[in-house]
Order: C-alpha cells, then structure tokens, then sequence
C-alpha cells in the first residue's frame, strides 16, 4: 500500500492545480487571457480533435520527431561505436561532440533556413543535432569502458577482435546506449519545438507561435499541453526501457 | 598511442583548412558556408562597431539575473524538496512534467505575459536554469548515504546540524551538476528568446543578419555564443570536479 | 553494584515496506553490562546484533523493554556513548582530522581546542602524517581507525563498536583487533563489541554473548577467562581453541542453550 502513495499523491497534485486555477480564474483573481483556464483548454483540445487540427499539428510534429531522432540513433550509435573501438577517432571527433554539445545550437537556425529552406528539414536537422550527442558519447563510453576482466575471458575463450565487438563489446554496451538514448529522446523533442517556433512547419511548436501572434492564449497552452504528454510519455517510456538494462551497466557517460 | 590533444588539434586544424580551401576549389558556394578568412575579416568590422558591445551587454544581463534568481532560489527549494518526503511527493509530479517539456516551448507565453524587452528573457533564463537546479538538488539529499545521517545522530546532532553538517555538504555534488545543466539552459534560453522576438540583444542580431544574408558576420556572432556556451559549461565542469572527492 | 548498562526486555522491531506487519529484529533480550568490561556480541546475519546496539545508543526505539545506563533510561544518543560504524560512516568531505573533530562539533565541545584534541586522537589511532588526507585516500583499516578515533575523542564511558572490522580483510581485522586492545587497555571503557568472528569474538571479549535468531535473542553467555593484556597468541592457546568449539557448536545449535 505504501508505495501506492506516491502516485497518489501525484494524480492529487495535478487535481489540485487544475482545480484551483479553474477557481482562481472564475474568482476573477486571474485573468483569463493570460492564463486561460482548464475547461477552455480541454474545450479548444476537443475542438481541435475532432476537426482533425489537432492531429495533423501533432502528426508533423512527430514525424519530424521521428525523422531528427531516427537519424540521431543511426549516426550516433553507429559514430559512437567507431569512437569508442579506435581511440583515434574519439579524440578527433571530440572537439566537434563538445562544440555540438555545449553551443547553443540555434544559433545556427538562419544558417540552416538558408541551406534547407524555411521547411521541415531545418527542423530535423536541429533536431538531429541536438540529440546526435549524448546517444554518440554515451555509446561511445559504454564501448570504452569494458570491462578488463570480460574481455580478458573473452580472450582467454579464444575471441578474435571482432568477436569481442559484436559478442561482448556491443551488449555489455547497451545499458549506456539506451541512457544515451533516453537523453537524447528529450532534446529531440526539444529541438523539434524550438525549431517549430520560428519554422512554420505546420507542427505543434509552430501552433504555438502561430496562436501567440493572434494572441490566443488558450490555443497556445493547448498545443503545449499535448507537447508535455508527449515529453513525458518519451522520457517515462525511455526510463523504464532503462531500467531493464541498467542491471549491467559499466561507466558514467554523461 | 597518440596523444589527446595532438588529434583533436589536428582534427579541428584540418577541418579549418578544408572549409578554407573548399570554396576555393569551386566544391561549395562560400556565399552559403563562408570561410574562416572572411569570418576573421568580418569579426574585425563587428568588433570595430559599437553594436556587438551593446548587444553583449543586454543579453549577458539578461543571462545573469536569470541565472541568479535560479541558483537563489532553485537550490534551497531542490533541497527543501529533498529532505521533506510528503512534500517532495506533492511537487514531483507537476515538477518532472516540466522537466520532461522543452521548457522553450513556454517563450510564447512568457512574452505574452511579459512583454518583448528584458523581462521575458529573463524569465525564460530562470525556468530553463531552476529546473534541472532543483531536480539535481533535490536528488543530491535524497541519495545522502544513511550511515552518515547515522553517525552524525549518535554524535548527538540535531536536526539542524543532521542538515547543516552532512545533508548540504553531501549534495554539493549533485548541486553542482544541476548547476553545469542548468547553465547551458540558460545559455540556450537566453539565445532562443532574443531570436523569437526582441529589439536587442545578440539573438535579435543573429536574426538580422541571418535576414540580411550576411552570413560571414553572422557566423562571428555565432561562434561568439557558441564561444561563450562552451565557456561557460567548461568552467562548471572544471568547478564540479574539483569539488568532487 | 548498578550495571553499567541494563539491557531490561528489549524488543526491536521494524516495519514492513511492502508488506503488513513489523520484522521482529530483537525480542525480550536482556542482559547487564559491567563496567569496564569489553563484552562482544557474536552471532549469524539478521540475529538482531546491531539492533541492540542502536538501541543502546538511543538511535533505534524500542517497541518494548527499555536500556538503562547508569540506572537511567535511555532515550536519544547522549554523550556518554559513542559508536563506531561498520562501514566507517566518515564524512568524505572532511579531513582526518575534520573528520575526527566532527562527534565534538555535534556535542559543542568548549573550554578547549577541538583540533588539537582531535589531533592527539589521530595520533592515538596510529594516523601522525595522515591528519590532512580525505577518506577516499585511505585504506580499510586507516579509514575504520579515523572512525575510531572519532568515537574516543569524545570521551565517552561506553563504546559502542557495531562489526567494525567487517569490511576489512582478513589481515587486516586481526591487526586491528590487537590495536584495539591496545588502546583500550589504556583507560578500559565500557564496550560492546558485534561481530561474527567467533575468534574475533573471543579474542577481544571478557564475556561473549551468543545470539541466535528469529527471533533475536541470547542463546548463551560465556565468560572469557584469558589473562590480559592478551596478544595474537592467545589464539593458539587449548583454551581459546575450546571457547571456539563451544561457541560454534552454541551457533550451530547443536548444545541446547543451558545445558
């Protein structure tokens, strides 16, 4: 019974709020075009479902989600492995990783408007970036931190290098993978909202800026409520894969 | 075994040399990519101008105080969060839903509220910083060692001092990782909402001369942010480790 | 003559995460403590060993029973006793010596300077040279004589050891052992001692209580007869190798606990 109580006390939490904004906003305490109010946000969502508005916003957006994050996975798991097997590589590639990492990478976004166009593929690709990293580094790191002891039983059983890539090496690697993974998944989204601000793709973030120059608040928290489920479906569902893996997991990665 | 820094000078050394000599060779249009001589000559002119002055300064203030609210009030919350169960179990939920959204998605609501200048890049500073402050605080008491709170008990230390003298110098750690995170937020807040919409700043230059094509100068103030974002996790990370034991 | 303490029909028990009901750890355990006499406590995993001494330094509530020190109920930790921590328990942000001024901060220590208290400890402990390094830097055995030293430098009358050399190696905890007579032979406070050593056990013990489980409880106590002060080769005495056999056959349950 006791560990029901957090999840209690969560889903009391969010009633609570949802309530208590509700009343303040009929109380008159808070002005509704500022904040609007749950019923007119679940209104402007029903509204929104069954014109099939909100669908198409959130099936632009998740596809580019897809497309940005899907390259990431297949460049960064495939980048990290190759740093983390040949040193050499690693230390090439570092000063790129780090630039990609820590640089606020929107910056960049006239930049890409003007090699991509104002369309869905700047949005991808900032999307691609700014969750290229951690999948790469963290896998990266899984490779490098092998255990001595494994590989020397590997060894001892007779494995010849790439043997010991795709038989020990690459699994005992997972855990780190999916971490990096799970990182990455939530600065997919992010670069995909950001991007959507400024590229009018069609998407959720788009919707968002789009109801921000009409000044249509409750619109706006609408579209940003579907972007919170979304997050926190991707980052709940990426940290329960996790879990499952972390049981051998080797170094710290990010 | 070469050594670290040789191949990463060396990477980045050739990759100078190829976006130099690439447009030379006729394989790329410099008007799209530019090239590091004409972005040197560029940088020359925008320092030579007043306006990257100017521009620095709003969007390092903005940076600033956003930062600073976060860090005065993000720790001792994260911390409080962590020591108290029942309230950290009332303010996970509502919390990690904000941790798991890109925070930026809420820049149109906060220029709504607040207006274009200053304010609302501030506020997007601040809840783009706290947040990963307090997550990270509020893990850092949690994972406090028992034996520690244990021994510090049978010593007779009350409360006070169980907080004082084992919780807080415990968490330092995950404080100052909370800290590394939520700095390159705040870099990246800072950035994205001058972008959006504002009337100064190195974003809203960014955007004009991105508008204007001119991408040599553009790439100088890019650099320049990207200059100052790596600065800045650079020298958290530096701090971090030489707190750590 | 009072006990110096009274164990009086202690019961310890504690709650059940996930299930209903409490885990008995201890149950109706009594025993009286001499003053001045180093009595060890020796038993299998889960006997409730370290639960007697949490009660004792008032850092567990009992659900039933009570502990008196010096005729006085206990209830909280209190400056007459102090413990030293299986897994060492050092704040790893201090210092040796931080880390050993750390129990007379707690207990506002004044009239004196902590740090040069603290110093002749280390220096008691056998740690000179080593007052300025963190805990990370040291072995085992340096980092449990930091916790030991901790523990006597707040003069306490009774010492409350709960397996301290449990995370040692072999060699290391019969070396240890010996350096923990040493220093209490020099003033010979009150302790108890929890250990499954049964050599430790003896070695170190003027009597030996013999735990058994589920629910935690005395099987027997024995008086330890060795002439002190005692050295290493006390173990390889006839004596010492019959408490051995009857201590493990108590553990093994095959004498009946009054026989």
């Amino acid at each position: 019974m006791t560990h029901l109580k957090p999840i209690l006390l969560g889903v009391l939490s969010f009633t609570v709020i949802l309530l208590a904004w509700e009343a303040a906003v009929r109380a008159g305490w808070l002005n509704p075009f500022f904040t609007s109010q749950p019923t007119a946000i679940a209104a402007a969502l029903a509204r929104e479902a069954r014109s099939g508005e909100l669908a198409r916003s959130t099936s632009v957006s998740l596809r580019e989600f897809g497309a940005g994050f899907g390259l990431a996975i297949v460049v960064g798991l495939s980048l990290g492995v190759v740093a983390g097997w040949f040193r050499t590589v690693e230390y090439a590639l570092d000063p790129f990783i780090w630039f990609i990492y820590s640089a606020p990478l929107i910056a960049f976004y006239p930049l890409f408007v003007l090699w991509l166009g104002l369309g869905t593929h700047t949005v991808i690709a900032i999307s691609f970036l700014l969750s290229v990293t951690p999948i790469t580094v963290n896998t990266a790191a899984g490779i490098r931190t092998l255990s001595p002891t494994l590989l020397l039983a590997a060894r001892s059983f007779g494995a010849r290098p790439h043997d010991v890539l795709w038989k020990v090496a690459l699994p005992a690697s997972v855990p780190m993978m999916v971490a990096g993974l799970r990182l990455g998944v939530g600065r997919a989204l992010t670069g995909v909202v950001i991007a959507e601000l400024f590229v009018p793709s069609g998407g959720l973030g788009s919707s968002i800026a789009y109801n921000a120059g009409l000044l249509r608040t409750t619109n706006m928290l609408a579209s940003l409520m579907v972007i919170v489920v979304l997050g926190v479906i991707c980052t709940q569902g990426l940290t329960a894969i996790e879990a499952r893996f972390d049981s051998w997991r080797t170094g710290p990665g990010l | 075994m070469r050594s670290r820094a040789l191949v990463s000078t060396v990477s980045v050394a050739l990759f100078l040399v190829a976006w130099e000599i690439a447009p030379r060779l006729r394989l790329v249009d410099p008007f799209f990519t530019s090239q590091p001589s004409r972005v040197l000559v560029a940088s020359v002119d925008v320092i030579r101008s007043g306006t990257l002055m100017h521009d620095a300064t709003v969007s390092l203030s903005e940076f600033a105080v956003g930062f600073a609210l976060a860090l005065l009030i993000g720790v001792p919350v994260g911390l409080m969060l962590g020591t108290f169960p029942t309230l950290r179990h009332l303010l996970d939920p509502p919390l990690m839903a904000v941790y798991a959204t890109p925070q930026l998605a809420l820049l149109p609501i906060f220029v709504l509220w607040l207006g274009i200048g200053m304010a609302s890049k501030i506020a997007v500073v601040f809840i783009g910083a706290s947040i990963p402050i307090i997550v990270n605080s509020m893990a850092g008491v949690r994972q406090v060692e028992r034996p520690l709170v244990l021994a510090a008990r049978s010593f007779c230390a009350t409360r006070r001092d169980v907080f004082l003298k084992v919780m807080l110098p415990a968490s330092l750690p995950a404080v100052m990782i909370g800290i590394r995170l939520g700095l390159s937020r705040a870099v990246l807040g800072v950035v994205v909402a001058e972008m959006y919409v504002s009337q100064e700043g190195v974003g809203n230059q960014i955007m004009r001369l991105g508008s204007a094509f001119r991408v040599d100068h553009l790439l100088v103030y890019v650099l320049l942010v990207s200059a100052f974002g790596l600065g800045a996790t650079t020298a958290a990370r530096k701090l971090e480790e030489r707190m750590a034991r | 003559m009072t006990p110096h303490i009274r164990i009086d029909g202690l019961t310890v028990a504690y709650d059940k995460p996930l299930a209903a009901g409490a885990f008995v750890a201890v149950a109706n355990l009594s025993l009286d403590v001499s003053r001045g006499t180093f009595v060890t406590i020796v038993g299998p995993s889960g006997c409730g060993k370290s639960s007697v001494l949490l009660a004792v330094d008032g850092l567990t509530k009992p659900v039933a029973g009570r502990v008196l020190v010096n005729g006085q109920p206990v209830s909280g930790p209190g400056r007459d006793r102090a413990m030293v921590f299986q897994e060492f328990a050092l704040m790893p942000w201090r210092t040796v010596v931080e880390n050993v001024r750390f129990g007379l901060e707690l207990q506002r220590w004044t009239g004196e300077d902590l740090t040069a208290r603290a110093l002749r400890y280390v220096r008691l402990v056998g740690l000179q040279g080593f007052e300025h390094y963190r805990p990370h830097q040291l072995s085992g055995g340096m980092r449990q004589r930091v916790g030991i030293a901790r523990a006597l430098a707040v003069d306490p009358e009774i010492l409350l050891l709960d397996e301290p050399f449990g995370a040692l190696d072999a060699q290391t905890r019969e070396s240890m052992g010996d350096e923990l007579l040493k220093i209490w032979e020099q003033d010979k406070k009150t302790a108890l001692f929890v250990t499954h050593s049964i050599d430790e056990a003896i070695f170190l013990g003027d009597t030996v209580v013999i735990m058994g489980k589920s629910p935690g409880r005395i099987v027997e106590t024995i008086p330890i007869d060795l002439p002190r002060p005692r050295t290493i080769d006390v173990m390889d005495t006839a004596a010492f190798v019959e408490y051995r056999r009857r201590i493990r056959h108590h553990l093994a349950g095959e004498i009946p606990a009054h026989a």
